[in-house]
């Protein structure tokens, strides 16, 4: 623990980022969420997966959700998408009540979905055509310009079996992008990717997120990723997910992969971990350990 | 060490799932064919293996045996110890297989002598005549069961309304053996094609439906979901997401119960005026020309095989989008791999690198 007391409080910010978030809550807030809770019933009884959430999301803003597993962070970024229902509560976006799946609600999923019978310029048409009922010709440009802005005009043509995991992933974001919508929200879409692809990926993400007017809503279990990409990071408790702290990132903006070392990062990961792992119930040496080596050579 | 070497060379041969080297499948493929055919070649050519008959050569002094006559190989050499006994003239012949077994090359003349012999009646079909009836029969039984049993099928699978409806009276009637409406068919429809067509019909649109919606249910939800975040309604979701989703699928489904409805032609065939290779393989039994029957039995297969083939080249066709290097379902698609092998390699490294798709692309579209 001597290596906390060198590090700055997670609360302390620069002059310019303390300017940062005072410019960002001076936006619209775009989501608003309100004592939302979920219930899933099953034969076993039922358990209370998400306990009166409310948290709100400013224009522009990257918001992170992290949890320890079981939280309900997914079913939470399902429900704002419209892909669940929700217990009680209600969610506002541009002060609107939202029900049901939606354009004004992107989503981009782990298992990125593309459509595989779809070339890569179909599927980022798909949006645009179906719900913004763009002609044809409309909806190629409109679509041309997203393949351009995640770097993937080459593979326009291309069928989603041919493209690696990022790149799919890229694609994914730039079909939800093209619909235009108000909020895109991640559900660990990062996640099946190997962890050099990954670090790609979140640079690429801060990097389009940049060009574009859209509010995200990342979920993540990864704190290393909630830190890097954040605005501000919603920690959720397990059973029931209840929000135990809106963190506001202290690391200052553009964001690069050497502030992983600064203290601001350091600190602010250090906060996220002790709020996710709470100390252990068993301690490791009084487990009842067997011997299971056959020759005695110690490890330690 | 030796054992480790075995270990090594048998996971190296039989391999658990997975793909074969292009090959292997291909001598595997051409021994699938060639050990029956070996085995029926063996019990055809070699006399001590069956051959219960003899086929009399001259004879002699035998008092119920004519020259080329087949008789039991036990009555055979009764008479012979009789005629021995009375020191007659003994009777010759060789050991032969029963009439209805005729050997290889018997059927592959048939085969081949099949479409120039006329037919022994002039009022019965040629054997290319009655094998385009049994198509027509087939094709147009299959098409009107898939006009209705595809769209059918895909409702039932896409709303659990439309599948409530219809699944349990169809359930119900698949149970139905097809030859059971037989009677019926005659009766409403003539004595002619229709009838047949509505067996083909019976036997297959219930098991399509069935099996139609089944595969509709297995489609990815997410890919549902994705379409729903991106504003699908319930037509462009069904119309753009379910279909197109599971037509690939469904397209192999359809050359499976395109094998079961041939399997309702001989049935439906003997209904009301028996016509196409029923009539013909009958007619040719009547005759005690198995080899012809053999012949005819061949043909069937080998139609069913080679549409089954065209189909799965077409589908390849159809289907850009499937992984060419993916598991091939059928024993066939290999065939021709070898002239590809670079390609399936390229395409197979696609997934891990971004370079090697830039490669892959240059190498498609070049």
């Amino acid at each position: 623990m001597s290596a906390s007391l060198a590090l700055p409080d997670y609360r302390t910010q620069s002059p310019a980022v303390a300017e940062r978030f005072q410019r960002l809550k001076e936006r619209p807030v775009v989501l608003d969420v309100r004592n939302l809770s979920k219930r899933f019933e099953s034969a076993s009884g039922s358990v209370l997966a998400l306990d009166r959430v409310s948290f709100r999301a400013y224009r522009r803003e990257l918001l992170c959700v992290i949890g320890p597993s079981g939280c309900g962070k997914s079913t939470l970024g399902r429900i704002i998408a419209g892909l669940d229902t929700c217990s009680g509560g209600e969610m506002l976006l541009d002060g609107k009540s939202i029900d049901g799946p939606g354009p004004d609600r992107g989503m981009v999923f782990q298992n990125y979905t593309l459509f595989p019978w779809l070339t890569v310029r179909r599927n980022v048409m798909f949006g645009p055509e179906v719900s913004r009922g763009l002609s044809a010709t409309m909806a190629e440009e409109e679509a041309q310009q997203w393949i351009e802005l995640v770097g993937l005009s080459r593979f326009a043509d291309s069928y989603p079996h041919q493209l690696s995991g990022g790149m799919k992933q890229r694609v994914a974001i730039a079909r939800a992008l093209a619909n235009r919508p108000r909020i895109l929200i991640m559900d660990e879409p990062f996640g099946a990717l190997d962890a050099l692809t990954r670090a790609q990926m979140q640079s690429y993400l801060l990097q389009i997120w940049k060009n574009v007017d859209v509010t995200i809503v990342f979920v993540t279990h990864d704190l290393d990723e909630a830190v890097y990409l954040a605005d501000r990071v919603l920690v959720l408790d397990a059973h029931p997910g209840r929000v135990r702290e809106l963190m506001e990132v202290p690391v200052p903006r553009p964001r690069t992969r050497e502030q992983f070392t600064s203290p601001e990062f350091v600190a602010a990961r250090q906060h996220l971990e002790e709020l996710i792992h709470p100390p252990l119930q068993v301690q490791p040496e009084t487990l009842p350990l067997g011997r299971m080596t056959v020759v005695g050579d110690d490890v330690e | 060490m030796d054992g480790d070497k075995q270990t090594a060379r048998r996971r190296s041969r039989v391999r658990v799932l997975g793909t074969l080297p292009p090959r292997r499948r291909l001598v595997l493929t051409l021994f699938s064919f060639l050990t029956p055919l070996a085995l029926w070649s063996a019990i055809s050519y070699l006399p001590f293996i069956w051959h219960p008959m003899v086929r009399v050569a001259e004879a002699g002094d035998a008092s119920w045996f004519s020259d080329g006559e087949l008789v039991d190989g036990d009555a055979f050499a009764e008479e012979n110890a009789r005629i021995r006994a009375a020191d007659g003239h003994l009777a010759t012949g060789a050991r032969a297989n029963p009439v209805f077994l005729p050997p290889p090359h018997a059927v592959l003349r048939a085969l081949v002598t099949g479409f120039t012999t006329p037919p022994a009646r002039p009022d019965e079909p040629w054997l290319h005549q009655a094998l385009w009836h049994s198509i027509t029969i087939i094709f147009w039984g299959f098409v009107v069961s898939s006009v209705v049993g595809v769209p059918l099928g895909i409702l039932c699978g896409a709303l659990p309304a439309t599948a409530r409806l219809t699944e349990p009276f169809v359930e119900f009637f698949r149970y139905l053996p097809a030859p059971a409406f037989g009677a019926l068919a005659v009766a409403v429809l003539g004595i002619h094609d229709a009838p047949k067509i509505a067996i083909i019909f019976v036997g297959t649109f219930f098991q399509q439906v069935l099996v139609i919606a089944n595969t509709t249910r297995r489609i990815d939800p997410g890919l549902l979901e994705a379409a729903q975040t991106l504003g699908a309604s319930r037509k462009a979701l069904l119309f753009r997401v379910v279909v197109p989703g599971v037509i690939t699928d469904i397209y192999t489904d359809m050359r499976v119960l395109l094998g079961w409805a041939w399997t309702y032609l001989i049935v439906a065939e003997l209904i009301g005026v028996s016509s196409g290779i029923t009539f013909f393989i009958n007619q040719q039994a009547k005759y005690r020309a198995y080899d012809k029957v053999f012949a005819s039995i061949v043909l069937i297969g080998l139609i069913g095989l080679g549409t089954d083939l065209v189909l799965a080249r077409l589908g390849r066709r159809l289907f850009p989008w499937l992984p060419s290097a993916g598991p091939r379902r059928r024993l066939f698609y290999g065939l021709r791999r070898p002239a590809r092998a670079t390609g399936v390699a390229a395409a197979s490294a696609l997934d891990t690198t971004e370079a090697a798709s830039v490669e892959a692309k240059g190498a498609a579209s070049a």
